[in-house]
């Protein structure tokens, strides 16, 4: 007899649906699983068979087929085990067969029966959705996270034996209820600004460059303050939006990074991988694709401590998804699009010995290492910074008050992010070069000063269009509709230069 | 034998006799080019023989026993001696000028007048740019390759001011201190003179490649004593030195902290009698030690300014009215706190009390406006049109 199931499969960051057929029939017992399935997949035919005799089922001393459909696609994972199991369960007359249709089983099966959680359910139940699905049954753990799918009945469960009474009508499981939203708290361990002293300039534009999402790097000598000012952005950066978070969610679930039970957060990513990361953890890919670094900081923040010790390579991966916002990776059987929108943030020493162009100290670098080590940072990547700003030592303690904290630098950016939100739907740092004009503030006297700094500073075209777009954060943190010449003024000063010997 | 007369042709061109035709003149090339022959070499070896082609029709054997050269067998091997002057000096001509360059010698007229009086001098130069340059008044400003902020911000400054006053400024094209008195007389739009370490068709170093081109473009030379395809060491860097000195009056020493080239080229000034001068810095600073030395052991003189500079070796300074508009308040008070002391932003925002934002602007507009200077981003220091423009603010 046979029985299809449906259940769901993981590609790049998103959900594409899987129907598991499984066949029963005479011939030499066994079970065989087909459709392109990968090693997880395959064991799934050991725990599916010891959860069903665990959970007081027989199964089936017949020959036993299954076809995980589209055969082409390659499957990963262990979350097709509850449909298998429930596939074999009604393929051989142990189940009835009713409820199986517009119900989307997605679980890994431990030996005992007890269902495990899985990653990526969101991404997973959207597809299950998307293919016509009305009930979805996931372990609990994952509820929560696969209940933020609007027009799908997700329940939990706990094991096999639960999911078949469901699906006999013995008994009801729970829907989830859309969850609720927390007052989303700052996260705990971002310093706050209030510890940092000093540093009027790197606060200032720390605040324009998460307000308007620009690339920002700091730079200086050791121990200036570079780490805990850049690191401070993470409770900076202003609230998601629902669609937003969803979609952040959906990457963080796919790469099984979110806490178990815990639904859509509005806190922006922010990710600061090691210098040592490899080129792949960096912007996604492997053998079996994951999304990167750079895809879980979409939406965020991804900040390279130590930007110049990082690999080459790595480093300049990063243009790609710098540019068009999405990671592409190249396959035999494909293209294949991450999404990374990311703010980039950077820090790193002037020079191998940090001391380099400050005044009032000597860098005791040879000329060539120096050079070596500033071109660590190449050019097309130089160009893709929006605002390279230099920390320098504090000289002394005085201050003239108490320093501002996080919480009053967040009511401004979000404020900022608003404004720019309600005129053109995006964040500055995405505001394409055709828009630049009286459509986004840019008055024709002010277009024309632009021409005459490019002219007076030797600016690229990117160069410009990148100031622009911070002057015109630097105006919206202003209040102004307007872009003004000193706000246009602010945002040249801190445009990448070379540093020069 | 092989004859030869200092007055052109002597021989009746006797067959295998190659040098039999050679000018005293392809003598002098060919015999300047002998590895081990050195300026000091070449003059003992001149007086001694009183001719270049005497000393070509010597021979390695008379080099041979002239210490310290002898020393490590023939000098330039049996091979070079073997060859026709004749040869050797038109083959480095025609190389020479196929880079637009020319080969003169000790014998020439166009020999710069100010080299004349060194002793040993340099035989052969190879020169790209008019002769007229070294008939100007020339003075040589010379430092470290790892100068500092301050110490660009000078050499720019006095560079400038030379210039503009119309004195040709001598340095040796290297990174730092060097470059930036060469690009500031580029950019005044006076000849300036680059003496290179390094053959003239390839520039040293290649960095300032443009540098070079636009200095020739303004009407600059470059020289050096290397010819083309010979080899270059160590001691040809400390040999360009005594040019450099050798062709200005005075040496001015920017920044230099000890063992630096640039006191090379302060110890061949006051060897041969240059005016020497010395810009001092912070005694705790280690690109200025040599520098503080100088002035310390009465070597050279202190430089206070800019101007007292060009008043002590007799010039005038060249005032050129400031062209730059009229300057906001928060520019002019953050153009003034610089003027006082070069900074950082950070330390501008603390000295104006300003804002940030309107501290940061200033600084931008002021940078456009060619009036600061941000030194690797870091610290920003006034330039040469700042201070001329501080006089009238």
């Amino acid at each position: 007899m046979l029985a299809t199931a449906l259940s769901a499969s993981i590609v790049g960051v998103d959900g594409v649906p899987v129907r598991v057929e499984v066949d029963v029939a005479f011939g030499l017992p066994g079970l065989t699983i087909v459709g392109l399935a990968g090693s997880a997949v395959l064991e799934a035919r050991e725990r599916v068979r010891a959860a069903l005799r665990n959970s007081g089922f027989e199964v089936p001393s017949r020959r036993i087929t299954i076809n995980l459909a589209p055969a082409d696609l390659p499957k990963e994972g262990t979350g097709h085990d509850l449909a298998m199991a429930a596939g074999v369960l009604v393929a051989s007359d142990q189940l009835d067969a009713s409820r199986l249709a517009r119900t989307a089983l997605i679980g890994e099966l431990a030996l005992d029966g007890s269902l495990r959680p899985v990653p990526g359910v969101m991404a997973l139940v959207s597809a299950a959705q998307a293919a016509g699905a009305c009930d979805a049954i996931v372990p609990v753990e994952n509820a929560a996270e696969g209940a933020v799918v609007q027009g799908i009945r997700v329940r939990g469960a706990r094991a096999l034996r639960q999911v078949t009474r469901h699906l006999a009508g013995l008994e009801q499981l729970i829907v989830e209820g859309t969850p609720r939203r927390d007052a989303e708290a700052p996260p705990d361990d971002a310093p706050d600004l209030a510890s940092v002293v000093g540093h009027a300039v790197g606060r200032r534009t720390l605040e324009i460059a998460v307000a308007g999402r620009h690339n920002l790097a700091f730079t200086g000598p050791p121990g200036v303050g570079k780490t805990l000012l850049a690191r401070s952005a993470a409770a900076l950066l202003p609230l998601l939006d629902e669609r937003e978070a969803a979609e952040v969610s959906r990457i963080h679930s796919v790469a099984g990074l979110s806490q178990p039970r815990a639904s859509v957060s509005l806190r922006r990513p922010f990710r600061a991988p090691h210098h040592t990361i490899s080129m792949q953890a960096l912007v996604g890919g492997g053998p079996r694709i994951r999304p990167g670094e750079a895809s879980l900081a979409h939406r965020g923040a991804l900040f390279l401590d130590e930007t110049l010790q990082f690999r080459a390579d790595a480093l300049d991966a990063l243009r790609g998804p710098i540019d068009s916002g999405a990671v592409t990776i190249a396959r035999v059987n494909g293209v294949l699009a991450l999404p990374a929108r990311f703010m980039l943030l950077a820090a790193f020493n002037p020079c191998p010995c940090g001391w380099f162009a400050v005044d009032g100290h000597e860098c005791t670098c040879e000329d060539g290492m120096r050079r070596r080590y500033q071109a660590r940072l190449s050019g097309p990547m130089r160009d893709r910074l929006d605002m390279i700003v230099f920390l320098a030592p504090i000289s002394s303690f005085r201050r003239t008050g108490p320093p501002e904290d996080s919480s009053a630098v967040f009511a401004r950016v979000v404020i900022a992010a608003e404004r720019q939100a309600e005129r053109q739907g995006s964040a500055n740092a995405d505001i394409p070069p055709g828009l630049l004009d009286d459509r986004t503030g840019f008055s024709a006297a002010v277009r024309a000063q632009l021409d005459t700094r490019a002219r007076q500073l030797g600016l690229s075209m990117r160069r410009l269009h990148r100031a622009a777009r911070v002057s015109r954060t630097i105006a919206d943190l202003a209040g102004s509709t307007l872009v003004q010449a000193e706000h246009l003024d602010e945002a040249l000063l801190h445009r990448p230069k070379e540093m020069r010997a | 034998m092989i004859g030869v007369g200092t007055d052109g042709p002597t021989g009746a061109g006797a067959g295998s006799d190659a040098g039999i035709r050679a000018t005293e003149r392809d003598c002098w090339i060919a015999l300047s080019l002998v590895p081990g022959v050195g300026p000091a070499g070449f003059a003992r070896l001149l007086a001694r023989y009183g001719s270049a082609a005497a000393m070509w029709r010597a021979g390695p054997a008379a080099l041979r026993d002239l210490v310290p050269f002898g020393d490590q067998g023939a000098p330039g091997g049996e091979l070079h001696w073997r060859a026709d002057p004749r040869e050797v000096a038109r083959s480095l001509q025609q190389a020479t000028e196929r880079v637009g360059g020319r080969v003169v010698t000790g014998l020439d007229d166009a020999y710069p007048p100010a080299l004349r009086t060194l002793d040993p001098r340099p035989p052969t130069l190879f020169v790209i740019g008019p002769q007229s340059v070294f008939l100007e008044r020339a003075v040589a400003i010379v430092g470290t390759r790892r100068a500092s902020g301050y110490g660009m911000s000078v050499a720019t400054e006095i560079g400038d001011d030379l210039a503009r006053a119309g004195v040709v400024v001598v340095s040796g094209l290297a990174l730092g201190i060097d470059g930036a008195a060469h690009h500031a007389a580029v950019a005044a739009g006076t000849p300036s003179i680059a003496v290179l370490p390094s053959p003239i068709d390839r520039i040293y170093p290649p960095r300032h490649r443009q540098l070079a081109r636009d200095l020739l473009r303004g009407g600059g030379a470059i020289v050096s004593e290397i010819a083309i395809g010979a080899s270059i060491g160590r001691p040809d860097f400390a040999r360009r030195n005594r040019i450099i000195a050798g062709l200005a009056e005075a040496v001015v020493v920017v920044e230099a902290p000890d063992r630096s080239g640039a006191l090379l080229t302060a110890a061949a000034a006051n060897a041969i009698g240059r005016e020497l001068y010395a810009v001092p810095g912070p005694i705790d600073a280690m690109a200025s030690r040599g520098c503080n030395r100088l002035i310390a052991d009465h070597q050279a003189t202190l430089v206070t300014s800019s101007a007292s500079l060009l008043r002590q070796i007799g010039l005038a300074r060249g005032e050129r009215p400031p062209t730059v508009n009229a300057l906001s308040e928060v520019e002019g008070q953050v153009l003034r706190h610089l003027l006082e002391r070069s900074g950082s932003i950070e330390e501008l925002v603390d000295r104006t009390r300003q804002q940030p934002a309107s501290v940061a602007s200033a600084l931008a507009m002021l940078e456009a406006r060619g009036l600061v200077n941000p030194f690797g981003g870091a610290t920003f220091h006034p330039t040469v049109a700042a201070k001329r423009l501080a006089k009238v603010m």
